[in-house]
């Protein structure tokens, strides 16, 4: 079977102009629906490597006061040694420390300017033999009192409070998304409807000269197309902009620990293609039903 | 290149529209549908155009039992049987060349083939004067002989005529059977379902009755009654 690509471009566009109202609320409908849908994904993708940034294993520091000496260390090295809940550590001296700091803000240039060498203190990064969360947390307490030590931190229950609340939230979103994305499918399958009911007489004679079923169905089903497709593309633009709206949002200082919630532009082009993927899977799939429904080819 | 054997259709479950018919058409031939309205013609037409489906029997069209073809296979099945109708099925937004290459262009034909295969007929219908008007803008005649000329246009071995001159004058009607005549001449076969007394009588065909969907004649060289 030969289709010319004028004869599907002309009958999609003509179909899509005809109905021009209905096709403008279809998009809005699938705009906002996928606009939602990536903004969950982005939440959550953000915790995710915000979690990964963090905790790099379930391990606690003890970090030690930036002029701490020698023997007090040495003597938190013994304990950390006779403790049967302590699996292992590393130790960080300064130079390690700030080696770090260096990596894990490489996108923040001035941070890094802001801070030298002498400034961090060094750590020991504690590998607990524990698995369970309340343990780990009053082996890390245990810590807190000892000379030298100047604070102990425990990201355990951080990342656990922000992962529970963000969870609530992409949770929350999805859910209304996929409401609205079901609103959006049957909208436009029903535009689809529409476009068949207004081309009966085409469609009647098409069957009568022996167009095939393809031929009949094709158009139907690149408007369904171009519709999701149309409002994903518009859902790209809201995705950045939210991103950059966190990135404003987390830029202030008492803040500073959530920026690695903000992602890299590279993942939410990611997310944007996905958008887009999934608006064209669903005027696809909206339109199949409709024309499998409605038109009896 | 027709044959039907044992053709039984029952509308609905209740409406019995043609009962235990059994015929044959040679290639070439041309032959009269008769009968009241209601004795079944449009429905033979139907069923040899897989509008509709038998309940009982067998049919062959060109060799194929096409009772039994897939839902897939019945466009093709139209291409080598062209249809016209008494109400012409012409698109009212398409001009005469539009209408008649639609046909061609909807079976999948490129362009430049669709402007050499549309032009002669037109001509041999006698509208390539017309070839940019609407259907609007032409008489009853004109309109029947676009749709002849797009039933035609495929070359189907087979075409079937459903009253198509029952809007029509009696001249224009003449005009349209001479168009008919020489397509059947060009070994086309032709079964036209028809009240029009005067075009079967001159026209000394075969002609089958139906009466409340039985076969009540069938004659080699019939007349309308």
């Amino acid at each position: 079977m030969v289709f010319s690509p004028g004869y599907l471009f002309r009958e999609t566009r003509n179909n899509l102009r005809w109905n021009i109202t209905l096709v403008l609320a279809t998009v809005v409908a699938v705009w906002v629906s996928l606009t939602l849908f990536g903004a969950s994904l982005i939440i959550r993708q953000g915790v995710q490597q915000a979690t990964q940034r963090w905790q790099g294993g379930i391990e606690f520091i003890v970090f030690m006061n930036a002029d701490a000496t020698p023997d007090q260390m040495a003597s938190l090295e013994t304990s950390l040694r006779d403790n049967p809940e302590v699996d292992g550590w590393d130790f960080f001296n300064k130079e390690a420390a700030f080696n770090e700091f260096v990596e894990a803000f490489s996108d923040q240039p001035e941070l890094i300017d802001s801070v030298t060498k002498e400034d961090l203190p060094p750590s020991f990064r504690v590998r607990p033999a524990i698995g369970d969360a309340d343990a780990i947390q009053s082996l890390a307490e245990s810590f807190e009192n000892y000379p030298g030590v100047r604070q102990i931190t425990l990201p355990l229950g951080v990342i656990r409070t922000l992962q529970e609340s963000t969870q609530q939230i992409s949770v929350f979103v999805l859910i209304l998304s996929v409401v609205v994305l079901v609103a959006a499918l049957m909208l436009i399958a029903n535009t689809i409807r529409t476009a068949i009911f207004a081309r009966r007489q085409d469609i009647e004679v098409m069957k009568l000269v022996g167009a095939s079923n393809w031929y009949i169905r094709l158009p139907f089903m690149t408007e369904g197309v171009v519709q999701g497709l149309l409002g994903g593309l518009l859902a790209v633009p809201m995705l950045f902009l939210m991103n950059r709206l966190l990135a404003g949002f987390v830029q202030e200082d008492f803040l500073q620990l959530l920026r690695s919630l903000v992602l890299e532009s590279s993942s939410v082009w990611g997310i944007s293609f996905l958008v887009m993927g999934i608006g064209a899977g669903m005027g696809a799939l909206a339109s199949l039903f409709a024309a499998g429904r409605f038109l009896d080819v | 290149m027709i044959e039907l054997d044992g053709v039984t259709k029952i509308y609905k479950g209740e409406v019995l529209a043609l009962y235990n018919i059994s015929f044959a058409v040679a290639k070439g031939d041309f032959v009269f549908l008769v009968g009241p309205s209601g004795s079944g013609k449009s429905t033979m037409l139907k069923l040899l155009h897989r509008q509709e489906k038998a309940d009982h029997g067998k049919i062959w069209v060109a060799g194929r039992e096409i009772g039994s073809l897939p839902k897939s296979k019945v466009p093709r099945l139209r291409r080598i049987v062209g249809c016209i109708f008494q109400d012409y099925k012409l698109l009212p937004n398409k001009t005469v060349l539009e209408n008649v290459a639609f046909a061609l262009e909807v079976t999948g034909s490129h362009r430049s083939e669709v402007a050499e295969k549309v032009h002669p007929l037109l001509e041999l219908v006698g509208l390539s004067r017309k070839t940019h008007s609407y259907p609007n803008e032409l008489s009853g005649g004109e309109q029947q002989r676009v749709s002849i000329a797009r039933a035609f246009v495929n070359r189907p071995p087979i075409l079937l005529a459903d009253e198509p001159t029952g809007n029509l004058d009696p001249e224009t009607s003449l005009g349209i059977m001479r168009i008919l005549s020489q397509i059947n001449k060009r070994g086309t076969t032709i079964v036209m379902a028809t009240h029009d007394r005067g075009l079967v009588d001159n026209a000394r065909r075969r002609v089958l009755r139906l009466d409340k969907g039985k076969m009540v004649q069938d004659q080699a060289q019939g007349q309308y009654h």
